[in-house]
């Protein structure tokens, strides 16, 4: 007995040790990569609800009108689009397919040449049927809400999570224009605390590269855009994986079924196995 | 980032000398990774390796009816025997062995159903992201990153010099030895552990510590994989590297001349 229990205590030992290797490891990937949203710092958190019909109907509209002129999703169908987000074929078909001659069977595969849009743009715009699985979520979402003007830019705007981007912001008339300020910003003491001059005025630092809106120049509000940009995104991520919503939901069944599992078979085996001890 | 990994690991082959070249021809199927590569690596992957899985499986299930299972104290039960000549601390493979197993095979499947249903892609680590981007032989990732599980070895490709001493090994081929050579050298561990009890519950210090040490490096080896080059990180792989092997090729001596703990006769 008492072998077992040194036994398990140099186990535990052990697993510690791993472990917190393990999460230096992860800690130090992180920090060393440098973040994948370049000028913008930390991307913004993005949450998916794909079981939100009407965002994902939003979103899907936002998209055929903005976005699909020159990106296609060419792994995904009409059909199977407005079938999963519960839209009516005839009202789909109506209102955001505007090639008359589409099929439910057919495949997204978008209204502009390669060759031709690679002339004009310098660069053929990407597919974007699996861009939330190469860039993430939380990328798209931040970037498309990162865009500044810029006037020594082609198309007069710059994005701080891909700088140099080859896409103008088609969205301005909704955002409105974003601009890079500089901002009085609290100087921080070495307690943590705003640092105060003998007044008790708080001591401020111009810092700059903030986003900043400005006021009533885009149809929508700010929070107005976010959610539009939500919605966008949480498309996105429905069309890079239709089925994700579906195995998450069996996933709890399955796992519940393997719980139950292994516990019959310890108690069976805890059973069985007072036969020899 | 499977394009690049196909490169960097078919290419190793070319590092052979003499039949190098061709043989990585031979492999590739082209001239390039291209459609014909993809699919006899499928079909590799697809029929063959599953063939030779269940050969394995056959054949560690016919050792352990023939020879039957150890057991974790080390015990050699064979000394005492019934009068029908069983072991009198063995038990029957069905029920014990199985429903033993069957709790195993339970908590596996819990865990792998936790990552399949919920974090399939593992964070980019299981499915990586790049592998849903077209591939393009013309832009190079910066820095090409295995899958997880080949991370440690990629390390210890990356740690050898091109010039060892002012003895100049070919391309890769110092890489090639020594990572074929990390695996290779588990199968001789048998002879290479000269101590007298089998099990770590019984080993001395030595052993522990020098386990100790081995676990650490193989796990910055692992980190050191996916990361990219710098001068310190190098340097690290080379030292981690060289505890990797002498925690094998130390073997000898430090089980052997440790104290170890007295087994006990029964289970």
């Amino acid at each position: 007995m008492s072998i077992k229990n040194n036994f398990k205590k140099g186990l535990n030992i052990r697993n510690l040790i791993i472990f917190s290797t393990l999460i230096f490891c992860i800690n130090n990937i992180s920090a060393a990569e440098g973040g994948p949203c370049k000028d913008y710092g930390k991307c913004d958190e993005f949450k998916y609800s794909l079981n939100d019909m009407a965002s994902l109907q939003r979103g899907a509209s936002t998209f055929l009108n903005y976005c699909y002129g020159c990106h296609s999703l060419q792994y995904s169908r009409w059909g199977r689009v407005a079938t999963d987000l519960q839209i009516p074929e005839e009202l789909f078909f109506e209102n955001l397919v505007f090639d008359k001659s589409i099929k439910p069977g057919d495949l997204m595969t978008g209204s502009m040449s390669k060759e031709k849009s690679a002339q004009w743009f310098g660069v053929a715009p990407p597919d974007l049927t699996l861009v939330s699985r190469v860039r993430g979520d939380d990328w798209i979402y931040s970037y498309l809400r990162a865009y500044y003007e810029d006037s020594s830019k082609q198309y007069g705007v710059n994005n701080l999570v891909y700088p140099g981007t080859a896409m103008p912001n088609v969205l301005v008339a909704l955002q409105g224009n974003q601009k890079l300020v500089c901002k009085d910003i609290p100087v921080i003491a070495n307690n943590g605390g705003e640092k105060r001059d003998e007044l008790g005025k708080t001591i401020t630092k111009e810092k700059c590269g903030y986003l900043k809106v400005e006021e009533s120049s885009g149809e929508l509000t700010k929070d107005e855009f976010d959610e539009l940009i939500y919605d966008l995104t949480n498309f996105l991520v429905y069309v890079g994986e239709p089925a994700k919503a579906t195995r998450e939901r069996m996933g709890w069944y399955v796992i519940f079924y393997f719980l139950i599992f292994t516990a019959l078979s310890a108690l069976l085996y805890r059973e069985y196995h007072k036969d020899y001890h | 980032m499977s394009y690049w990994g196909a490169q960097v690991i078919i290419s190793l082959f070319g590092a052979i000398p003499y039949i190098g070249e061709s043989l990585e021809l031979w492999v590739r199927g082209d001239y390039y990774i291209s459609g014909i590569t993809v699919s006899r690596f499928f079909a590799l992957h697809v029929v063959a390796l599953p063939l030779v899985l269940i050969a394995l499986v056959f054949l560690h299930l016919v050792a352990l009816h023939e020879v039957g299972a150890g057991n974790p104290e080390g015990v050699d039960i064979e000394e005492y025997l019934d009068d029908d000549g069983v072991p009198l601390d063995s038990v029957p493979f069905f029920p014990y062995k199985v429903l033993n197993a069957l709790v195993g095979i339970g908590v596996f499947m819990t865990v792998f159903a936790i990552i399949m249903f919920f974090f399939p892609e593992g964070g980019g680590y299981f499915i990586e992201m790049a592998n849903f981007e077209e591939a393009n032989p013309l832009v190079t990732p910066e820095h090409i990153a295995p899958v997880w599980y080949y991370s440690p070895y990629y390390a210890m490709l990356r740690a050898v010099p091109d010039k060892l001493g002012g003895l100049i090994v070919p391309d890769k081929l110092g890489g090639l030895i020594v990572m074929g050579s990390a695996v290779a050298i588990l199968f001789v561990v048998p002879w290479l552990d000269r101590s007298k009890v089998a099990s770590i519950r019984y080993k001395g210090i030595y052993s522990k510590i020098a386990l100790a040490f081995f676990g650490i490096s193989f796990l910055t080896l692992g980190y050191l994989g996916t990361v990219g080059v710098t001068e310190v990180r190098k340097t690290m792989s080379v030292i981690c590297t060289v505890i990797y092997f002498a925690f094998f090729l130390l073997m000898p001596f430090y089980t052997k001349y440790e104290k170890t703990k007295e087994v006990p006769k029964r289970l």
